[in-house]
């Protein structure tokens, strides 16, 4: 009972230890892993942010291999895969609701647009909300802009902490995503002779481009099956 | 890297789940590097394509504003002012077939065209001079 | 008892994952199918 009782302290000094390392650990992969998203998340500067992002990843695999108890690696994708998708999603539609009348926008954008996907270079700019004058395009803008992505941003950030409301509001948000899939698409193909008349690659390109920001559909079966008690209150 | 002993899973995987998991994590990251690739290439490849750099990117909006409204006396205004009327509004000269479901008729444009129209349109403006 | 339940769930969950996958992909296929025969049939 003494002895036990004398190996106690020394025992959780060693656990302390070893938890103090791991977040350590955790954090100085975190920086690099949060700076090569954000630069990712930029678009156009992603080449330079993806070194950035895998320096993280082998640091974290580098500490996980050295037994330190870091995120499993498929929340850390998870969650910062979801950061920037939310970001580039955000950026596009952001531009087209407050800056469409910047230069690059309207050189940009509406280039993107005349390339795959009409929607947003007919009648570019003639609404008086400015931007996209697809039918229903900014009512998803609108609707999406704050009450998905940023919601889903801040579940990502709560998932990485490995938060319980980070799984949970991650699960609803990526939901949420689902209802933009199927409802954004159905309204593409009703009005498909806006989107794609004269369009330089239609259907495929916007197909092509557009399907890689399928994450929620990854991220539902992981959130649904991984095992609850490892995210914290 | 997942091999069948329990030990062996990553924190959160239950043995039923760990392939799936492993297939999860191989598409998100496939995800990432397309998102990345992407984004990368777009803004380069959309800039070569409408004909930068033989036209300003001035130049570029307006000839995109020219095709748009199917109206060669549109320019783009840079730098647009800053709570100006919204640059389309009004407009009159856009070639559509209106109802319930409009079909635009505006020109196709290929690769470098908008140098080509340019061009084209200088030729005829000469011309007519 | 616990354990069969658990395994029970464990194969319904997986088998409504499976269903949703499907039935999302297979949305998104469909879709883009109607498009594509729209492509083929329309002046585009």
């Amino acid at each position: 009972m003494t002895t036990s009782a004398l190996s106690l302290p020394n025992l959780s000094n060693a656990y302390d230890d070893h938890q103090e390392k791991s977040r350590q650990a955790q954090r100085r992969a975190d920086r690099w892993l949060m700076s090569g998203t954000i630069v990712m998340g930029t678009l156009i500067l992603g080449l330079i942010g993806f070194p950035l992002f895998l320096r993280g990843l082998v640091l974290q695999v580098r500490a996980q291999r050295a037994g330190l108890a870091v995120r499993p690696m498929v929340c850390t994708l998870l969650g910062y895969l979801v950061i920037i998708d939310s970001a580039l999603n955000s950026i596009g539609w952001s531009l087209d609701m407050v800056a469409h009348h910047t230069l690059i926008n309207r050189t940009i954008l509406t280039a993107w647009g005349n390339m795959v996907d009409g929607g947003y270079f007919w009648h570019y700019n003639e609404l008086w909300i400015g931007g996209s004058g697809a039918p229903g395009e900014k009512a998803w803008e609108i609707a999406l802009i704050p009450v998905v992505f940023c919601m889903r941003l801040a579940a990502a950030i709560g998932f990485l902490q490995m938060k319980r409301w980070g799984h949970q509001w991650l699960i609803v948000t990526c939901w949420f995503g689902v209802i933009i899939w199927v409802g954004y698409v159905a309204n593409m193909t009703v009005f498909a002779d806006v989107r794609f008349t004269n369009v330089v690659f239609p259907v495929i390109g916007w197909w092509i481009y557009d399907i890689f920001y399928i994450t929620p559909f990854l991220a539902i079966p992981y959130l649904h099956t991984v095992n609850r008690e490892i995210f914290s209150d | 890297m997942n091999t069948a002993s329990t030990n062996q899973l990553p924190l959160g995987t239950t043995p039923p789940y760990a392939r799936l998991h492993k297939w999860l994590q191989r598409g998100l990251f496939v995800c990432l590097t397309a998102l990345v690739i992407e984004g990368t290439f777009t803004v380069p490849f959309l800039l070569l394509w409408y004909g930068w750099p033989t036209l300003s990117v001035v130049e570029v909006c307006s000839e995109l504003q020219k095709v748009r409204y199917s109206d060669d006396s549109r320019e783009c205004l840079f730098p647009y002012p800053l709570f100006g009327p919204a640059e389309g509004a009004g407009q009159k000269t856009a070639q559509d077939e209106w109802g319930v479901q409009p079909t635009p008729r505006y020109r196709k444009i290929g690769f470098r065209d908008l140098i080509k129209f340019r061009n084209e349109r200088l030729a005829r403006q000469a011309k007519a001079n | 008892m616990n354990k069969k339940r658990s395994v029970d769930q464990d194969t319904r969950r997986r088998r409504a994952l499976m269903v949703f996958q499907i039935l999302i992909y297979g949305y998104l296929l469909a879709l883009f199918l109607i498009q594509l025969h729209m492509y083929s049939v329309r002046d585009w």
